[in-house]
């Protein structure tokens, strides 16, 4: 039996991804200072949308599916089925979502929409038998493998139907309106996708970072269990009624869910081996504050949305700025530094370690860097958040431009780790 | 671990080895391998200039794996001119944390 061996191949895979996802930030961070007004109306916004598909795909999903390229073969213990399968998935998905994002910018449902939709349905297709045919190798079935397949499925039904609210621009495909299956597209999005597949990887990762002997997963298989029956309910429940008093009970289960999963970290902390958290942790540790709390608003939103009180499309915005730019962000933000130095360390120095003194991974990035980032979206998310809800555009302004600080510091972390040049300190 | 017999003539060697490993450290917990109870023993063939280091992983595909059991033999070639390593992982004791050495939970700040 051996560990896994790092492939050239999938080196250059997963930090393109990388790479892409960094500078998917830093336009997110641009398209946003030109987009304040936006966030004063309504979240069907051309920018609003164009940001929110940038947030989720050119940054959230990019740098997942970049990092399960070389997590799920850690996750699944098995080596990943086809790298060339992950080029041409890639090769389809940045064209996508470059064409998709300008097409909402500009908000002309044509041809180049379309396209766009239907490169990124191929594309995020073409992964998920990737991710099938990796898992597939492996005889003994883990959680964490009910949690990455399913949220593979949730990411094509959420692209599918994306594609189908794409084309009914033009070509009348619903009977109902948009705002009705745009719910379910985005619950599909974020509990189908995001939360499934982070909660899978990290409930590996955490305790693996913080050398935790919490090692139990029976809160992990009822956090599955009620997070995928809350979101069958919804997207049943909301397809034929809408928004009503029985969302209450689903939007329930789902914190139910959530809350067993936190349950799960909480016990990964308080038995941890490691007692000092380093700046990564603790982002990781701010972004499951942010879902927390992103949670919270949902009881606001169906209880105003059921008044037809138009305070809920606030209370909407403030729960989708919280669940991409709280809680994806800073778990990215947190997570790429535990991830990328590790990923170019075995690069540079697995052939010397035994041999000489090398640098270890966290000596690959700038610490400063990364404590002007954190102290900038920290800033972030204490402007710009009240500022969406107080409708303050100076809190904006200034919330903006904190998040262009991090971007930018990120984006230059993520480059001096890429340009790290091989040092060594002298024989051991 | 590797038990300290005076009878054994390369015992001494095996107990050399053993501190020159200190010297491989984990990657991500800055804690070198004996102290994380990562090696189970030494083997040392000394006509046929080979030493046998019996280790473990944190988990089968640990992603620092590789890394570790590269290091292990680098560290013992450069420091036993003329021997060469070979390093076998096993599974059976499975790894845990109540492998790591008083030492080592000391350098994890427990």
């Amino acid at each position: 039996m051996s560990s896994i061996k790092q492939k050239p191949g999938l080196y250059r895979i997963v930090v393109t991804h990388y790479v892409v996802a960094a500078l998917c930030f830093f336009i997110l961070a641009v398209m946003m200072l030109f987009s304040v007004k936006a966030f004063t109306g309504h979240y069907f916004h051309p920018q609003i949308l164009a940001i929110t598909h940038l947030a989720a795909l050119g940054w959230g999903t990019m740098i997942i599916l970049g990092a399960s390229y070389q997590l799920i073969p850690v996750v699944l213990e098995t080596e990943l089925y086809s790298e060339k399968l992950a080029w041409i998935s890639f090769s389809l998905f940045l064209p996508g979502m470059i064409a998709l994002v300008y097409s909402f910018w500009i908000f002309i449902p044509c041809i180049h929409m379309q396209c766009g939709a239907v490169l990124l349905l191929t594309a995020i297709i073409l992964f998920t038998i990737n991710v099938y045919l990796t898992a597939k190798k492996k005889k003994q079935q883990t959680i964490q493998e009910d949690f990455i397949f399913s949220a593979c499925l949730c990411l094509c039904f959420t692209a599918a139907l994306g594609a189908a609210l794409v084309f009914n621009f033009t070509i009348s495909i619903f009977t109902q309106d948009q705002l009705h299956f745009l719910k379910i597209h985005a619950h599909l999005g974020i509990a189908g996708w995001f939360l499934l597949m982070i909660i899978g990887v990290s409930s590996k990762l955490v305790p693996m970072f913080l050398v935790s002997s919490y090692q139990k997963t029976r809160l992990l298989s009822f956090t599955y269990y009620l997070i995928v029956s809350a979101l069958l309910l919804f997207i049943v429940d909301s397809y034929l009624s809408g928004i009503n008093y029985r969302t209450y009970f689903i939007a329930l289960v789902g914190a139910a869910g959530v809350a067993c999963y936190l349950l799960f970290i909480v016990k990964c902390f308080l038995l941890r081996m490691r007692k000092k958290i380093d700046l990564p942790m603790m982002s990781t540790l701010f972004s499951f504050i942010s879902l927390k709390v992103a949670i919270l608003a949902i009881p606001f939103i169906i209880f105003y949305h059921l008044k037809n009180n138009p305070i809920s499309i606030r209370y909407s915005l403030i729960y989708g700025v919280l669940l991409f730019m709280g809680w994806t962000t800073a778990l990215i933000l947190g997570q790429t530094f535990k991830t990328l130095p590790f990923i170019v360390w075995v690069k540079h120095y697995e052939h010397l370690t035994g041999k000489v003194k090398t640098p270890m991974p966290a000596d690959l990035f700038k610490n400063s860097l990364l404590k002007i980032q954190s102290a900038g979206f920290i800033i972030f998310c204490l402007t710009f958040i009240p500022g969406c809800f107080f409708l303050s555009q100076p809190l904006m302004y200034a919330g903006i431009v904190s998040l262009l600080i991090t971007a930018a510091m990120y984006l230059a972390n993520v480059f001096i780790i890429l340009f790290h040049k091989t040092k060594t300190y002298g024989k051991l | 671990m590797e038990n300290f017999d005076i009878t054994d003539r390369l015992s001494f060697m095996k107990v050399e080895i053993l501190e020159t490993l200190r010297l491989v450290m984990d990657p991500e917990l800055h804690i070198n391998i004996i102290d994380l109870g990562l090696v189970y023993g030494v083997k040392i063939d000394e006509p046929g200039k080979q030493i046998n280091i019996e280790m473990t992983l944190s988990s089968s595909y640990c992603p620092m794996g590789e890394s570790i059991v590269s290091a292990v033999k680098n560290c013992i070639e450069g420091h036993y001119t003329g021997f060469t390593a070979n390093v076998e992982l096993v599974w059976e004791p499975v790894w845990s944390y109540h492998s790591i050495t008083e030492e080592g939970k000391k350098l994890l700040g427990i």
